[in-house]
């Protein structure tokens, strides 16, 4: 069973201001075999504090690492070396079972393909993060219909998700990431299914959650239209961090930052 | 996730895909009613056997004229044994009763009715021998015996079939156109394996040698059977019948029997032992049909861990444990061998008993251990095939199941 830490750590390395710290990752390493022998280094020393509130967007191009990234965030990945620290609790060593326990208290995912349970009924796919905590049914129902409310999607609970279009889709996805109440939305290129009126929508609904309830979102995403949604940027290139701060004016910015990790 | 969440995820999977489902169950179901019917079949084929013996009794033996096999030829219904022979078996101290049999078969004829019936010739002991009771009327005594007097004594089955009246005692019947006075009908015992105990007709056995058959042997009988007193040790009194007889007709030291000598008791045995085998090689055939059931849950299960990768991957990534994942599969598995159990006890003893008893008219036994068996099938079969999938499901990595196409 894993103990969490009642008070708001912080995140002392990161040479930030003393906020209430989610994500406080401390050079991060991650490495992958190759079937040919050897091993290849995709992350490097990556240094990422998130504190509560935040609206991140992680960018970077193809192959750059950001989906690691986000699978060491998610806790669905361990790093080769290095700290993650999640709330305050240092998860880098922790085994699979209490990563599970992690992902359904602290993480709500959010991913491209939405991944909801097609032949289970929106109300459900809502409810089985709950289920998996061990809340009993009159809660978990309850507090599914509280966030498919939330999604606006409360008439549809007995719809199957292939009855639904990808739009509808996405916020039943946002609502089952919700339900748990984690303390971060992860969302993996949440529009990336979607056309742009849905896509803008969902983003829209994402800057709704993080201003009026002060959820903290980490988004992964390749283009830079989508990241300007959020109030920060982390953007990696070649397993490094070439840029992390606010939204620049232009991507010009950050393709400059790409230069800098190519001359180091 | 309670037991009540457990049941309603496997519930919704395997009621998800139909039709695979139903052929899976299904190979439970033909297994455990295989099983089911098949015990039901031995049990009933051991339940008629012990039946007919003790309706015989164990402690039966009987004498049989000839020699045993020699060099693989039988040496024949040798006349070697004689009504005298009989009558000196009856005075060995653990002897009962005692009476010579003759088997003869022949057509009873009663008014315009006729009949084909066995005719047995015997002495008033034949009655202890055979357990034999007497519903209406009386059986012959030895004077009957003595004077050949044309007196019978008739199965139920045998006055039903001829049309007698209800009381047929006083009653005529021909056979091989003697008549025949019954003086005695017979109480009802149900059919044997070696036909009806009910349809035939019993007479003094000398009536039959001298009256009905004409012998020139009138004397000479093929089989003498006996009763013994319940304590009485078999091996004793057999080492004795062989002593006597052999002293009777005068045998050389160097010279085979001239008689088998056949314990009831021996044979018995030999039919239990032989009927324990057959009803574990009728439930050891069965069982490879539930095996086959078996094979097929864990195809379908593997199969379907392979099908739900990314459902996996999702429940993993939302906060599934791995003793989670396994419990759900693991239940999946022990629910489809439960409902194919179930389902194959009820076939399986409905047909038993409904086609045993109703059409075929056996009275098949209801055993309680069909019931434990299908309940321990549907634990056993549904755990073992399902540890494998299960197993395999939970140690699926969850990116890579999330990124399954």
């Amino acid at each position: 069973m894993v103990v969490w830490a009642a008070d708001v750590h912080q995140c002392k390395d990161s040479g930030m201001k003393k906020t209430e710290n989610v994500i406080c990752m401390k050079k991060i390493c991650k490495s992958f075999p190759l079937e040919i022998g050897g091993e290849q280094q995709v992350l490097f020393d990556i240094n990422i504090s998130i504190n509560t509130g935040e609206f991140v967007a992680i960018m970077g191009p193809s192959g750059s690492g950001k989906s690691t990234c986000m699978n060491i965030i998610g806790a669905l990945d361990s790093a080769t070396s290095g700290v993650y620290e999640l709330y305050g609790r240092d998860i880098t060593t922790m085994n699979d079972d209490e990563l599970a326990r992690v992902r359904n208290e602290y993480i709500g995912f959010v991913f491209q393909n939405f991944n909801l349970l097609p032949k289970r009924s929106v109300l459900d796919n809502v409810m089985l993060p709950l289920m998996y905590r061990g809340l009993v049914m009159d809660d978990r129902i309850r507090r599914a219909r509280e966030m498919l409310k939330l999604v606006g999607l409360e008439k549809f609970e007995t719809y199957l998700p292939t009855q639904l279009s990808g739009g509808m889709k996405q916020r039943v996805a946002i609502a089952r990431a919700l339900a748990g109440d984690p303390k971060i939305i992860l969302a993996d290129e949440p529009t990336g299914a979607l056309d742009s009126k849905m896509g803008n929508e969902i983003l829209k609904f994402f800057n709704k959650l993080n201003k009026e309830l002060g959820i903290t979102i980490v988004m992964i995403t390749h283009e830079f239209d989508i990241a300007s949604y959020a109030n920060r940027i982390i953007h990696i290139y070649d397993g490094h961090i070439a840029y992390d701060g606010p939204v620049p004016r232009s991507e010009s910015v950050l393709t400059k930052s790409e230069q800098r990790v190519h001359a180091k | 996730m309670t037991f009540n969440d457990i049941l309603k995820e496997s519930w919704l999977s395997i009621s998800g895909n139909k039709i695979r489902s139903f052929l899976t169950v299904l190979g439970i179901v033909i297994g455990v009613m295989a099983v089911v019917i098949m015990v039901a079949v031995g049990e009933t084929v051991e339940k008629s056997i012990t039946d007919q013996f003790s309706s015989l009794g164990t402690n039966t033996i009987i004498v049989r004229a000839g020699m045993a096999q020699s060099a693989g030829v039988r040496s024949g219904n040798r006349q070697t044994l004689t009504l005298d022979d009989a009558e000196y078996l009856g005075q060995l101290p653990d002897v009962a009763a005692v009476s010579p049999v003759q088997n003869s078969a022949a057509q009873a004829v009663y008014g315009n009715k006729n009949q084909s019936t066995s005719l047995i010739g015997v002495y008033p002991g034949y009655t202890t021998v055979q357990n034999i009771e007497i519903e209406q009327g009386t059986f012959f005594n030895y004077s009957a015996v003595r004077n050949a007097s044309t007196y019978a004594v008739i199965g139920p089955e045998l006055a039903e079939e001829l049309g007698m009246p209800k009381n047929p005692v006083g009653q005529t019947i021909r056979v091989q156109n003697t008549p025949l006075t019954v003086i005695g009908v017979t109480k009802a015992k149900g059919d044997s394996a070696m036909g009806s105990q009910d349809d035939m007709i019993i007479i003094p056995i000398t009536t039959l040698k001298k009256r009905i058959q004409g012998s020139r042997f009138p004397n000479a009988v093929s089989m003498i059977s006996l009763k013994l007193y319940q304590d009485a040790d078999n091996n004793l009194v057999i080492d004795q019948i062989t002593e006597l007889l052999r002293e009777r007709h005068k045998l050389k030291d160097d010279a085979e029997d001239d008689f088998q000598i056949q314990d009831m008791k021996q044979v018995m045995e030999t039919m239990t032992t032989v009927t324990g085998y057959l009803k574990l090689l009728l439930v050891a055939i069965a069982a490879v049909s539930l095996l086959v059931g078996a094979i097929g849950i864990m195809n379908m299960m593997l199969v379907s861990v392979a099908e739900r990768t990314r459902e996996i991957g999702i429940r993993k990534a939302i906060g599934a444990r791995e003793k989670q994942i396994i419990i759900q599969f693991l239940s999946e598995s022990i629910l489809i061998s439960f409902i194919g159990s179930m389902a194959g006890l009820v076939l399986g003893v409905g047909l038993s008993q409904g086609v045993g008893r109703f059409i075929l008219g056996y009275n098949v036994p209801f055993s309680l251990w069909p019931v434990i068996l299908s309940v321990t099938v549907a634990i056993v079969v549904g755990l073992a095939s399902g540890v494998v999938p299960a197993f395999k499901a939970a140690k699926l990595n969850p990116i890579d199941s999330l990124r399954y196409e």
